[in-house]
């Protein structure tokens, strides 16, 4: 005989028992955090490069972890932008989980960090299931994958805060209708907010650069608490 | 319609590190119980979830193979997306995320149901496991 025992519990708690650890060690030191997520070559390195190069006028100083599943390449390209910039190998994993971030934080110093930026691997669906302990999960979705992705993958951009439309500067060689992509993305997540960005022209990253900002100062203003 | 997720890189291995936390789990409320060995496993998927019950049944076999869990039935019950309305709050199943109510045609649907990766229940053995060797086959 058999008895039947009920749990109901979160199969993933042990990752968002992590993730809340990191959580309280970000929010303890006024540290904003954003997880970067989109399928691969949407262009998160680069959209981060641009970032940082803008940063660094600033009085915010970012940093970022990078996950890739084989290579160093994208730190690489990010430590040329005036910031610590720490490579996360997943060898074969293709997302990253929260006790990854916690594991490179011992070689990364959160001391001193205003804005942390976490690129996930490249994939819209596997990152979405995985809290980092981001205060935003931002997803990329550039106008050469097509509109249709948001109802096709429907987890991410049901967890994101901000969707970045990127590559704008394609949009008169791409058959993409930005006001469609927007009104699917919100029939999953009505919240969403929304900018339009592109790394070769106009718009540029001005508007996204000035969201982190404002973002930053909120969770600031909100936790005066924190050592600056 | 049901978007299909999959794993666009290799599919099914984030159903690999999905299965290995279920079978975790599973071992920490079994041996909260005296060790009883383990019939079934029931599991909710939701649509949402952005697991695909089709590669976690696969994977989780391939994660217990040789293990206290081998044999387990993995009963992985999938959770469809649901709607409230935000204006008359009625509950429905939407057809492709449309927020059009079907009680009252306002265009105010909200997602209430879909997104959840939960483990729902457990099947034990009533008896305590004898000697080791004994329970398997
Ligand atoms: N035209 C155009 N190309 C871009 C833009 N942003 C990135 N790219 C290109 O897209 C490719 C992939 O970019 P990358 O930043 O490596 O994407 P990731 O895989 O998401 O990190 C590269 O060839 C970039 O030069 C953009 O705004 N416009
Ligand atoms: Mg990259
Ligand atoms: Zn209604």
């Amino acid at each position: 005989m058999t008895e039947r025992v009920p749990v109901r519990e979160n199969v993933l708690k042990e990752n968002d028992r992590v993730a809340a650890g990191l959580r309280a060690a970000f929010g303890g030191r006024g540290i904003f955090c954003v997880n970067l997520i989109s399928s691969p070559g949407a262009g998160k390195t680069s959209i981060l490069e641009g970032t940082l190069e803008a940063l660094r006028g600033s009085s915010v100083r970012a940093a970022v972890l990078t996950g890739d599943i084989q290579t160093e390449r994208d730190a690489d390209r990010l430590r040329r932008h005036g910031f610590p910039a720490l490579q996360i190998t997943t060898g074969g994993t293709c997302h990253l989980d929260a006790a990854m971030v916690r594991r490179a934080l011992d070689s990364l110093p959160l001391d001193g960090i205003d804005v942390l930026f976490i690129e996930n691997v490249g994939n819209l669906v596997c990152p979405a299931s995985y809290d980092l302990g981001e205060d935003v999960k931002v997803v990329v979705l550039s106008v050469t994958e097509g509109d249709d992705k948001p109802l096709k993958y429907p987890g991410i951009f049901r967890r994101a805060g901000l969707m970045l439309l990127h590559k704008m500067d394609l949009l008169p060689h791409a058959r993409f209708d930005p006001a469609a992509a927007v009104a699917d993305a919100r029939r999953v997540q009505p919240d969403l907010e929304v900018v339009e960005t592109s790394c070769y022209g106009a718009p540029g990253l001005g508007a996204w650069i000035a969201w982190v900002q404002r973002r930053l100062e909120a969770k600031r203003a909100a936790e005066p608490h924190a050592q600056p | 319609m049901v978007p299909s997720v999959r794993c666009p890189l290799f599919q099914g291995i984030h159903e690999l590190s999905i299965a290995e936390s279920i079978a975790d789990s599973v071992r920490q409320h079994a041996a909260l119980r005296g060790g009883r060995r383990v019939r079934r496993i029931g599991v909710r998927v939701g649509d949402t979830s952005g697991v695909n019950a089709e590669a976690l049944d696969f994977c989780f076999a391939i994660v217990v193979r040789g293990t206290d869990l081998e044999g387990a039935a993995l009963d992985l019950e999938r959770v469809p997306v649901r709607f409230r309305c935000e204006a008359c709050g009625h509950e429905f199943e939407p057809a492709e995320f449309d927020p059009r109510c079907p009680a009252c045609g306002v265009e105010r649907g909200r997602l209430s149901g879909g997104d959840e990766l939960s483990l729902a229940y457990l099947e034990l053995d009533d008896e305590e496991p004898g000697r080791p060797g004994e329970t398997t086959g």
